[in-house]
């Protein structure tokens, strides 16, 4: 398949890691990613809290520069899904799309709401489908147990989301079965990670994240995994600090969705970039059978 | 002809503080319709099996606000979920209390901390003397102005908003999404003569923590949209009083940065949202991430096409705070 | 011990409105109720708020409609007073902040409802209960007074004609409370669920009203209870008069529009008492539909269209789909009468006085009479929050200038002795089977259409339970938030009323309003036009009757 490769501002630069390994696994698994030098960023919602409108128009153009390919968009990052789609629903408003329109028509762009953003998690489990991804399973992750952890901008508003179940999302879970990985359930992964107020107030975004953390250890998980970067900055370069908020260690490694399915497809640690993450991987890393080298 | 039943096998939180050692989970079997709310089988528990059982309830009809508990983990009304689709998605009813509220007993928790958040919002007309409400008439207001407050006068004060909220089980300063949602209602209430004043002191105090996370919006049984609401108060917020908390400064410095460049500049934004004494506070983070990540420094490259998005701006970023 | 001036219980719009009223007055108040005051019933009334404000409106109109709604039952200095007050306080809940759906010009809009002779009822979509509800509650969280929530009455101390304070069960600490008084306001709603299909919460159960019953005070209209007629078949949830307002209309099994023959002028927009009649009728005779869940008629919204539907009746879209699994927009209602509101209630003047010194009643719990003998909708929002401003002011003015309340410290302890009995009992009567069989005994036997021989019955088995009811046992022995015991208190409370509502409809022997006699089908002026007054005693209610006060309107037959 042929699609329009959104990767969003944390990939292309501090989660660069997440970049390597979504073209690995895309490179693997057939899907074209198309490129376009113009994205801009999505807004993160925090644009959308300054300016509403503002952060309609900016992904309105995002979408239409899709659209002028006629591709479908793919993320990679739980909160740009939410972003885009957002501006798929607002624009539905006429009082929003007159707004938009007034601004994005001068400069010669006419979106015209064809587009579906959909993210590499979804690809995965409808487009590539897990049967074809379990065919082409060459390490399989048996002995990890792990913990999926969604990103609230995924799934919620469920109303407007309207993919997997919002209340009770299984497609992650299914996921790591088929990788042959253990998935571990527990209530937090469907939570929130704390990252937006992560420069408001980090104790508080630190304990929020160190529950999320701290149940997934409880349940038994050696490891999470989570499409939104901006949720495994949280889990990961923040680790440190929800260690100190929940006052215990963690030493919980945080795997982006891509490293996971790439490991059970063959990659190796280095091509998924995973010596970058700030807590190691390698003691989840063993508990694969056999040993990944 | 009656309806089918099915046997539908319910665990029961049990939690009397002043008498039992630790909470438990009973169990209790009905033969119930799927359409018969959660609500109606706890009531038949009590009635025929178990008079112990407690819980808050009154109107069955979702309209009192009494019956919220987790059921199956999700914070909801018990009068408004039915047994037969819980029973397929999870193959038993889990009945629980809400969170963030202390168990008084069984389902029964305190919601002392939750109606005081809502009293410090000050959910009452303010009315300047100066310009008094028309005597022995009512104040005109339009449909377009009742439009305003969308759905917020639907709430019924059910909490499973504010049991659903991560931000009020980190924080006992954030005052949960009924609560900011009631402030939205009255800051578009053209009655009140107070919204500058009520957007200026709900910023110190906790309309930042929200992490539009929309748990709430997905538990509000009433589409009142909290969520929703709280990113309506951060824009008005910023539109009264411009970037003066660490939220509002990072959420301003975001979009210039985005203006600037078409994508983030990490260590501007960071500069801006803390001042440069803030900064100071987060070098070691910011060194310990770097040594991993060095392009969390790095200055990218505007995006092809940025002066589209600078043209965009100008069409509507209009606000007091919009900078040049 | 704990001191108020004035007590009120109930924290619904009445006593809300009560307790605003006292203390603008300047004395300490403090409301008792069992829910936290935003949970009350008051918030679940749909339709609307009477006020003729309309430039072709009067409010004679309004006056004459509420008098012949009555079927001249009501007193009609009352329901003068009642009307002229309707503007000021629509006005008044408007500036305390209540959201009203709006006309276009920005006035408050009205729409018709059933028994009024023009569109006067004043409305927030199909939650104006609820709207009012909140309003007040934010204006009154402006004053100091103190709140009791959780808290069960069980007893009114009367002392020699007068009011000394009350008696309360504070669920969450599981104590019985003393609260010296000198005023006692009565606001606790209906006792809706005295009846098996009743559109009421659980929490209706007529605590206030029998416990002032109990400590001397005249229940008056007991015998006439409003059956509403669109409750939802299987739950009794209430759909709006306001639906039928919209333009709703009812249909038998025949797909006959069938209010056509009962009343040809109005159609579904007749009072509530001659709509209700009219579907169980239908059913009785065959042409309605059949089901597990007894015999119903449909209520039919879809000709109005996806975008009015769904606008304007928002809440009943919600019932439909979530208690009923209808969609309104696309499919029948399935509908039969349910029990709903109580014309009478504590026997009281226009000022909320009842026959006690020192108490008062207002809201539902009171009978004026401004209802008479069947109540119009829209009136009962407009009634909580007249009297019960008028209750306030009474109870305040009454405390101002009263002695100090006697109180011992025996009163606690002797009053509530019966009720802890309850809990050392080994073996008893469980409330939940007694409260069952009175509500199966309610429905079978004091319907909508009555007869000597059912009412009879009726009478001999709600005895019966009563007679059991002195065995009650509460099973649950722990004190905290005991709803076992909040459930042989309502259980009893009821079975009290109930005893009253047979009474009072057994020696009535006419037709009138919401009471249908099947043995005397035609209204009799001549011997009937009065208020039946019950009395309790040892021996159960005796009954008296006062006059029916008139003004300017000669009783004449009821048509619509």
């Amino acid at each position: 398949m042929r699609i329009a490769y959104y990767p969003g501002c944390v990939a292309q630069e501090s989660g660069k890691e997440l970049d390597l390994a979504t073209r690995w696994v895309c490179r693997t698994l057939g899907i074209d990613l198309v490129e376009f030098p113009n994205f801009s960023c999505c807004g993160s919602g925090f644009v959308d809290e300054a300016n509403e409108v503002l952060n309609v128009a900016i992904n309105a153009r995002n979408l239409a520069i899709a659209e002028r390919s006629s591709l479908d968009v793919l993320t990679i990052c739980s909160t740009c899904q939410g972003m885009l789609t957002l501006a798929n629903r607002r624009l539905k408003d006429p009082t929003v799309k007159a707004r938009v329109d007034g601004a994005l028509k001068p400069l010669g762009i006419d979106y015209r709401g064809t587009v579906t953003v959909k993210h590499l998690l979804r690809v995965l489990t409808e487009d590539i489908g897990l049967p074809a991804i379990r065919a082409k399973v060459r390490r399989p992750l048996n002995g990890l147990k792990v913990g999926a952890f969604y990103g609230c901008h995924l799934l919620r508003p469920a109303d407007e989301m309207l993919w997997d179940s919002g209340e009770e999302p299984h497609s992650f879970e299914d996921l790591l079965a088929v990788l042959g990985a253990t998935p571990v359930y527990y209530r937090g992964r469907v939570m929130c990670c704390g990252f937006p107020i992560q420069f408001v107030k980090s104790e508080t975004a630190a304990a929020i994240s160190g529950r999320q953390i701290l149940e997934a250890k409880s349940h038994g998980a050696h490891a999470m995994a989570t499409p939104c970067p901006l949720c495994h900055i949280s889990l990961d370069a923040y680790q440190n600090q929800a260690e100190k908020a929940v006052r215990q260690p963690l030493d919980m490694p945080v795997f982006h969705l891509p490293q996971v399915v790439g490991l059970a497809l063959g990659a190796t640690p280095e091509e998924l970039g995973l010596a970058r993450h700030l807590v190691p991987v390698d003691d989840a890393l063993a508990k694969i059978r056999p040993a990944v080298a | 002809m009656p309806e089918p039943t099915v046997a539908v096998p319910f665990e029961v939180y049990r939690y009397d503080p002043g008498r039992d050692a630790k909470p438990r989970y009973q169990r209790y079997t009905l033969d119930l319709t799927p359409h018969t709310p959660v609500l109606t089988a706890l009531l038949r528990i009590r009635a025929e099996v178990d008079p112990t059982l407690t819980l808050r309830y009154s109107c069955r009809s979702a309209i009192c606000g009494s019956c919220s508990m987790q059921i199956n983990s999700k914070s909801r009304l018990a009068c408004e979920t039915h047994v037969g689709p819980e029973l397929e998605r999870h193959g038993r009813i889990v009945v629980e209390p809400m969170r963030n509220q202390a168990v008084l007993r069984d389902l029964v928790v305190d919601q002392t901390p939750f109606w005081r958040h809502y009293s410090e919002v000050e959910p009452y007309l303010k009315l300047d003397p100066a310009h008094p409400m028309p005597e022995g008439k009512p104040t005109s207001m339009t449909p377009a102005q009742v439009d305003r407050f969308l759905e917020t006068p639907r709430c019924i004060a059910c909490a499973a908003c504010y049991s659903a909220c991560p931000a009020v089980e980190a924080d006992a300063g954030f005052p949960g999404p009924m609560a900011l949602a009631k402030l939205y209602r009255f800051a578009v209430d053209p009655r009140d003569t107070a919204h500058q004043d009520r957007l200026l002191r709900i910023q110190p105090n906790g309309l930042w923590l929200c992490l539009r996370c929309h748990l709430c919006t997905d538990a509000c049984p009433k589409n009142v949209r909290p969520s929703e609401r709280i990113r309506d108060l951060k824009e008005m917020a910023i539109a009264v009083q411009g970037a003066t908390e660490q939220g509002s400064r990072h959420a301003v410095g975001f979009k210039e940065s985005i203006r600037r460049a078409g994508v983030l500049n990490e260590m501007q934004l960071t500069r801006r949202t803390y001042g440069l004494f803030g900064l100071l506070g987060q070098l070691r983070q910011g060194f310990r991430i770097m040594r991993k990540k060095p392009e969390v420094i790095r200055r990218p490259h505007p995006i092809e096409g940025v002066e589209e998005v600078e043209k965009i701006y100008e069409a509507l970023d209009t606000g007091p705070e919009a900078r040049r | 011990m704990l001191h108020h001036e004035v007590v009120v219980v109930g924290a619904g719009l009445a006593g809300q409105r009560a307790a605003l009223s006292a203390v603008q007055a300047g004395r300490d108040v403090a409301i008792v109720s069992k829910l936290h005051p935003l949970r009350s019933h008051s918030g679940a009334a749909q339709g609307g708020i009477n006020a003729a404000v309309g430039a072709n409106d009067s409010v004679d109109a309004h006056i004459y409609d509420t008098v012949k709604g009555s079927d001249y039952l009501g007193d009609q200095d009352a329901i003068e007073f009642f009307c002229n007050e309707a503007g000021p306080t629509v006005v008044e809940m408007e500036h305390f902040g209540t959201i009203f759906t709006r006309a276009a010009d920005g006035s408050l809009a009205q729409r018709p409802f059933g028994g009024a002779g023009f569109p006067r009822t004043i409305y927030a979509a199909d939650r104006t209960g609820l709207a009012l509800l909140q309003a007040l509650w934010e204006r009154l969280g402006t004053e100091r007074f103190t709140l009791y929530q959780e808290w069960d009455l069980t007893n009114l101390l009367v002392r020699e004609g007068r009011v000394h304070g009350i008696i309360a069960f504070d669920r969450k600490r599981g104590e019985f409370e003393e609260i010296a008084a000198k005023a006692v306001v009565i606001a606790t709603g209906p006792a809706g669920r005295i009846y098996g299909r009743t559109t009421n919460a659980h929490s209706c159960t007529g605590d206030g009203v029998a416990a002032a019953y109990d400590a001397g005070a005249l229940l008056k209209d007991m015998e006439f209870v409003q059956f509403h007629p669109t409750g939802l078949l299987e739950t009794g949830i209430l759909i709006t008069e306001g639906a039928r307002g919209e333009g709703g209309i009812l249909k038998n099994a025949s797909g006959e529009r069938f209010m056509a023959r009962y009343a040809p002028t109005v159609l579904e927009l007749a009072s509530r008492d001659v709509v209700s009649r009219a579907i169980v009728t239908e059913v009785l005779e065959g042409r309605g539909f059949t089901g597990p869940y007894g015999g119903y008629v449909h209520l039919e919204l879809m000709h109005l269209g996806k975008e009015k539907v769904e606008s304007r009746l928002q809440e009943i879209c919600d019932y439909c789909r979530h208690f009923a699994g209808i969609d309104p927009v696309t499919e029948p209602i399935p509908v039969y009468p349910a029990q709903h509101y109580m014309m009478g209630g504590v026997g009281t003047n226009i000022r909320g006085e009842t026959n006690v010194a020192g108490l008062y009643a207002a809201g539902e719990a009171a009978c004026v009479s401004i209802h008479g003998a069947n109540r119009l909708g829209g009136n009962s929002l407009l009634e909580t929050l007249v009297f019960g401003k008028q209750a306030g002011l009474a109870a305040a003015a009454y405390a101002k200038r009263a002695a100090a309340p006697e109180v011992h410290p025996s009163d606690l302890e002797s009053a509530t002795a019966p009720v802890r009995t309850w809990w050392s009992r080994t073996d008893g009567e469980d409330p939940s089977t007694l409260r069952t069989e009175m509500q199966h005994t309610m429905e079978r036997y004091v319907g909508i259409y009555r007869n000597e021989q059912d009412l009879l019955e009726g009478l001999r088995r709600i005895r019966a339970l009563q007679e059991r009811f002195s065995r009650v046992r509460v099973v649950d022995q722990s004190r905290v938030f005991n709803l076992n015991l909040t459930d042989a208190l309502e259980t009893g409370h009821m079975l009290e009323l109930a005893e009253a509502i047979v009474m009072g409809a057994y020696a009535r022997t006419e037709s009138r309003g919401a009471h249908t006699r099947t043995d005397y089908p035609k209204r009799d002026d001549a011997r009937w036009m009065k208020h039946t007054l019950a009395q309790k005693t040892a021996t159960g209610p005796t009954l008296s009757y006062a006059p029916v006060a008139y003004t300017r309107w000669e009783p004449k037959e009821r048509v619509y």
